[in-house]
């Protein structure tokens, strides 16, 4: 039993997903160990959140099999959200201090961002996907591509003639020392980013494993046609992962908002690290999304570290080229159909 | 149980049926036969919600579920097959029956449908752990007709069977049909392999060029000279 067990992991092991994970927790070890722990801690606060814009994308992309990128531009909705509902508690906040307000606002703040987000996803499927697949299903990859191209034009653009082009943040959602933690002083908004973004990868696995819906989405994500034969609502299902996928975007910028002051551009930079984790792992595999979205977060924390500061994209970009180049499929393969062209 | 009236339907400009007209009547065992890129398969496809119809009517127990989608007709008791299967690969052979159970509720009806389907193909049971993907041929086959099961269909729709299948298997796919049928089900079938279908089906349709050519008792059609001509090669 245990002697299986261990073959079992051995195997992974040799894999190509078990030797990169395998590399990741041995350059993190040694890292820590030569630059201090503040590295261990910066690569785990960072890569719970771009996993989780990570996990929208690649479910996007497995459900629905659009390559959005269009995804930065949910993180920048959540994030404006957030703005605007924690601003106005804050400042009522200075002026009649109350401890049970100040704890419950930035949850309320994330609600609404999630809530924001989802909505704006919803609506997306069904005024700019449901009617182009309704019209042809013909090329679909590049359509669905192109059309989430011009819908990121016009929201950041609607987002600066609307709201303006400045930038719009706050120091950060919960007052108090920062904690420290083993040895390194994280504030107290980068620990909660963390567990928030632990506690929705959770609740989004648990969803997507048991639940009688979570598992419709599996069913649709590795076969479309299967999942019709079943009974299973193609165009509710769609909506719904859509909604969710914009999300997860959106509360990743409301939880971020004290590190990414919302402006039209913000979500520019978590789109492309998303797409370079998806790369990693493989298009359209969820749970590989959030391992991937450690194991880039490590990579910019490294190179920031050792190379410096102007590097953090190359060298990101570099590895993206190599696994294109030498394991397209991504290092865990996918689970799912991915992108491919009907 | 089972009628449509001068069906037309196809893909976009394409039309491929041309006023196709065909009865099933409660617990019969009907095919469908006819040469490559006849429509049958669009016959089917047109009937389970996934090919919209241009015309005509698609009248299941009276209800018109022409252009429905399929989702819809899989819950009114429209099981269809395809000759791919499309089963969940990544899902473990369990996991794609409860999946063929989405639209029942009740976990008791669940449990006799899983019970019923096991005990039809006791060799699912068996691999009941195994992906659905590393399964071979026949295997596959089994759980293709073991999950539409799970949706606890009243009419069967058959997309090629023998697909792909060594001459043993495609007898052993046809036995659990036959045990469906004696079950009650009523089943519509689509074949190439015209020799065997008409030997066990009640009735047939012989479809070409996307209309309805012959029609009659399955005996009658292996009898009649222009089947056996282009189909049985006698």
């Amino acid at each position: 039993m245990l002697k299986s067990m261990f073959q079992k992991i051995f195997e992974w092991l040799k894999s190509a997903g078990g030797i990169t994970v395998a590399v990741s927790v041995i350059l993190l070890a040694l890292a820590t160990w030569d630059q201090g722990p503040y590295i261990l801690v910066n690569t785990v606060v960072t890569g719970g959140m771009l996993g989780l814009v990570a996990m929208g994308l690649a479910v996007i992309l497995g459900v629905l099999n659009i390559a959005q990128f269009a995804h930065g531009e949910y993180f920048m909705i959540g994030g404006l959200t957030a703005y605007y509902v924690i601003t106005p508690i804050q400042n009522y906040l200075t002026a009649h201090p109350n401890a049970f307000l100040a704890a419950v606002a930035p949850f309320v703040a994330m609600i609404f961002a999630t809530l924001a987000g989802a909505i704006a996803g919803a609506l997306t499927e069904l005024l700019c996907f449901r009617p182009l697949r309704a019209r042809s299903r013909a090329n679909w990859v590049m359509n669905s591509f192109l059309l989430t191209v011009g819908l990121s034009v016009i929201l950041v653009n609607g987002d600066l003639l609307i709201f303006g082009a400045d930038f719009k943040g706050i120091v950060g959602y919960w007052q108090g020392a920062p904690l420290s933690v083993a040895g390194v002083y994280v504030s107290i908004d980068r620990v909660m980013a963390f567990i928030l973004a632990l506690a929705i990868v959770i609740g989004f696995w648990v969803f997507m494993k048991y639940s009688r819906t979570g598992q419709a989405i599996r069913a649709v994500a590795q076969d479309e046609l299967g999942a019709l034969m079943v009974g299973i609502g193609l165009e509710w299902i769609m909506v719904l992962t859509m909604a969710l996928g914009c999300a997860m975007a959106a509360v990743a910028g409301a939880s971020l908002l004290f590190m990414y002051p919302s402006y039209p551009t913000v979500g520019l930079e978590p789109l492309y690290m998303a797409w370079f984790v998806v790369i990693l792992v493989g298009l359209g595999n969820v749970m590989g999304a959030l391992i991937g979205g450690f194991m880039v977060s490590l990579l910019k924390v490294l190179t920031v570290a050792y190379v410096g500061e102007g590097w953090q994209f190359v060298i990101p970009s570099v590895l993206i080229i190599l696994v294109l180049i030498f394991k397209p499929s991504g290092v865990f393969g996918s689970e799912v159909r991915g992108v491919l062209d009907q | 149980m089972l009628e449509i009236n001068n069906l037309n339907a196809g893909y976009g400009f394409l039309q491929i049926l041309r006023d196709v007209s065909l009865k099933v009547d409660e617990a019969e065992y009907v095919s469908l036969i006819g040469p490559n890129g006849a429509g049958k398969s669009t016959t089917l496809k047109t009937v389970a919600g996934i090919v919209k119809p241009m015309s005509g009517q698609v009248l299941f127990n009276g209800d018109d579920i022409g252009g429905q989608p399929g989702n819809r007709v899989t819950r009114l008791g429209v099981s269809y097959i395809s000759e791919e299967m499309n089963l969940f690969t990544n899902m473990t052979v369990h996991e794609n029956m409860m999946m063929g159970a989405y639209t029942v509720r009740d976990k008791n009806a669940k449990n006799r449908l899983l019970d019923f389907a096991y005990g039809l193909f006791p060799r699912l049971e068996e691999r009941r752990n195994q992906l659905a993907g590393t399964m071979s041929g026949g295997e596959r086959k089994m759980l293709g007709i073991g999950r539409s099961l799970m949706a606890d269909p009243k009419l069967l729709l058959v997309d090629e069977p023998s697909f792909g299948l060594a001459p043993q298997l495609t007898d052993q796919v046809f036995e659990s049909l036959d045990t469906l049928r004696n079950e009650g089900k009523t089943i519509l079938v689509v074949e190439q392999n015209v020799a065997k279908t008409l030997s066990v089906t009640d009735r047939g349709y012989v479809m070409e060029n996307g209309r309805i050519e012959l029609e009659g008792p399955s005996s009658e059609l292996a009898g009649n000279p222009h089947v056996r001509k282009v189909f049985l090669g006698i």
